[in-house]
């Protein structure tokens, strides 16, 4: 089924085998209430990787039943983001989560050469996940977080990544939208020459599965009335799915206006790895993380 | 069109004397040429060089005295610098060369304060090629002049073909940005040049013609090779011209037809203020005269 509404991800996730999550360094009330909402609603198992007296401690203090996780108990937030994706190696987990650890040392567990879950050659990216009310469907977007500027070939892989969400939450030949500066080929504006190639390796089936148009003005991804008054033909104008942003400056604007202006739910995830990863701040909202981990674990 | 004869229908249709400035016309070929040209009274020479050499070359020629005109300049760098002359004020409409030497006649072409290049301008060639196995002229560029085009050569060279296809009487022309496969690869300079004008052609930045690239030239002139290989293209096999990616592709592929598929051509200079005519000194008297018709076509302001 089509996912048009994040909530609409719970049902399905319901219906189908659970995911099990392992949580790095899940010492803190943020991590273990997401987590543990998760499990109690039936969408994911959950293990927690961290001081095992912290965890209970915390769950006590908040009303959780320890017993609904297992617990692996490691005593420093290194050693625990590298069990996680030990787990995660052996097969004892199919997706990973952040806990209280830093960004940093969360990355880097996961991008270790040998023990970490890259294959050799992959891209490690961020999508989002929104629902704008002023918008007729969902919105997925990248990157807005990890790559500060991709060059021709990261772009490629963040599209790809785009249409694998949009694959994943039933989305048939997704419209994605190339943001740039403008919808003319300026070749000397790296934005929209990118876009001219993507587009053009996309009518060639060098990127299958969507329907690609770019470059785009952002008005035009989004409105289609201002695709009618430039005379923009494209099915993707004021229809898109998903966009792809030719920078994090104008991504992570896009991000925070969505969410701070609108007040629209999202979730996210970190794509390229051998899972997903889920990666939440402090500063996300409770719906925002447990839609996060429902997102990864649709694409587990 | 399928045959360059009918190029020369048309300049005779024109129903003008398209005037003709010859630097050191002094070659029986040329002569010849240009004769049969002011005989079907399309074109009116300027005969620049040795008035006795030129004189003795026009003898065997019964053209009507007033027809054409001889200047008298038997020293071949002022006969060079007067011809770039009288095109660049006014006296005449074509510039062609004769028995000079490309690299001298072109550098008075390209000189700054006397030549016939504007500031920035892109000079290209194009050649009209007429292929018994193909059905209609097929135009390709540059087989003689810019040795690796970049984008903004590209562009020119592409505006300059698809005006002398309107000249031909193709309004929209097919255009194929060929390249030795139809992928967008970004370890293929060229392809990526190509992504970048298809995508300026569809969004109107560059008019007049229908545009696919990369394409490779199966695909841009053989709709069965479309078929086998599932290429969406609106070529369709059915290039009216052909832009190469360098000088090498582009020289070999016309003079690989030439000397196998008994191609014929004619081909000039664009990107100056008029036509110029440059071929070699041993060029046959029928190419000659097929460039001097397409220059006629191509010095009117359309």
């Amino acid at each position: 089924m089509q996912i048009r509404k994040l909530d609409q991800m719970f049902e399905v996730l319901k219906s189908r085998t659970k995911k099990r999550l392992v949580a790095a360094w899940a010492i803190d009330a943020h991590t273990i209430e997401a987590v543990a909402q998760a499990a109690k609603m039936g969408i994911i198992e959950a293990i927690l990787v961290g001081d095992e007296s912290i965890i209970k401690t915390v769950c006590l203090e908040h009303g959780i039943d320890p017993t609904m996780f297992r617990i692996v108990h490691i005593d420093n937030d290194l050693a625990a983001a590298a069990k996680a994706v030990e787990l995660i190696n052996s097969g004892e987990g199919d997706f990973l989560m952040k806990g209280l650890l830093s960004t940093d040392r969360y990355m880097r567990a996961i991008l270790n050469k040998e023990k970490g879950l890259m294959d050799p050659g992959a891209i490690l990216s961020h999508v989002t996940v929104a629902e704008p009310q002023t918008y007729h469907k969902l919105l997925i977007f990248g990157d807005v977080a990890i790559i500060p500027l991709p060059d021709l070939n990261q772009k490629i892989a963040i599209t790809n990544y785009l249409i694998r969400v949009a694959k994943f939450l039933g989305i048939d030949n997704p419209k994605v939208g190339l943001q740039a500066a403008s919808e003319q080929t300026l070749p000397k504006i790296p934005s929209c020459a990118d876009a001219a190639i993507i587009a053009k390796m996309a009518e060639r089936g060098q990127i299958k599965g969507a329907m690609i148009e770019g470059p785009l003005g952002m008005d035009l991804i989004i409105d289609k009335e201002s695709a009618l008054i430039k005379g923009m033909k494209s099915e993707v104008c004021g229809d898109a799915d998903c966009i792809l942003f030719p920078n994090i400056e104008s991504g992570n604007a896009f991000y925070k206006t969505v969410v701070k202006l609108l007040k629209s739910d999202l979730c996210a995830i970190v794509m390229g790895a051998r899972v997903p990863c889920v990666l939440t701040s402090r500063g996300d909202s409770e719906r925002s993380k447990l839609y996060s981990i429902a997102l990864a674990a649709m694409l587990a | 069109m399928k045959k360059l004869i009918e190029i020369a229908q048309k300049a005779i249709d024109q129903g003008k004397k398209t005037r003709i400035a010859v630097a050191v016309a002094e070659d029986a070929n040329t002569i010849g040429a240009l004769c049969r040209a002011t005989a079907e009274g399309f074109v009116y020479p300027i005969l620049l060089g040795s008035q006795s050499r030129i004189e003795a070359l026009l003898k065997q020629h019964n053209l009507a005295s007033g027809s054409y005109r001889i200047v008298d300049l038997p020293d071949q760098d002022a006969a060079t610098r007067e011809a770039v002359r009288m095109v660049r004020s006014g006296e005449a409409d074509v510039l062609m060369k004769g028995l000079v030497g490309t690299d001298k006649f072109l550098r008075e072409v390209l000189n700054k304060e006397r030549g016939l290049l504007p500031p920035k301008a892109v000079m290209s060639y194009t050649c009209a090629l007429e292929l018994p196995k193909y059905h209609k002229l097929l135009l390709i560029s540059d087989t003689a002049v810019l040795p690796a085009p970049d984008l903004e050569q590209k562009i020119a060279m592409l505006n300059y073909s698809v005006k002398m296809a309107q000249k031909l009487g193709i309004n929209k022309p097919k255009v194929a940005l060929i390249s030795a496969t139809e992928k967008v690869s970004p370890g293929m300079s060229n392809t990526i040049d190509y992504a970048l004008i298809s995508k300026m052609v569809e969004r109107g930045q560059i008019k007049g013609c229908v545009v696919d690239g990369p394409l490779d030239v199966f695909l841009a002139c053989d709709p069965a090779s479309i078929e086998i290989k599932g290429v969406n293209t609106p070529i369709g096999g059915d290039a009216d011209i052909l832009i190469f990616p360098n000088l090498e592709t582009a020289n070999a592929f016309y003079k690989g037809l030439m000397l196998f598929a008994e191609g014929e051509l004619a081909g000039l200079i664009q990107g100056t203020i008029k036509p110029v005519v440059v071929m070699s000194r041993s060029e046959s008297e029928n190419s000659k005269y097929y460039c001097i018709a397409l220059s006629c076509l191509m010095a009117e302001e359309s």
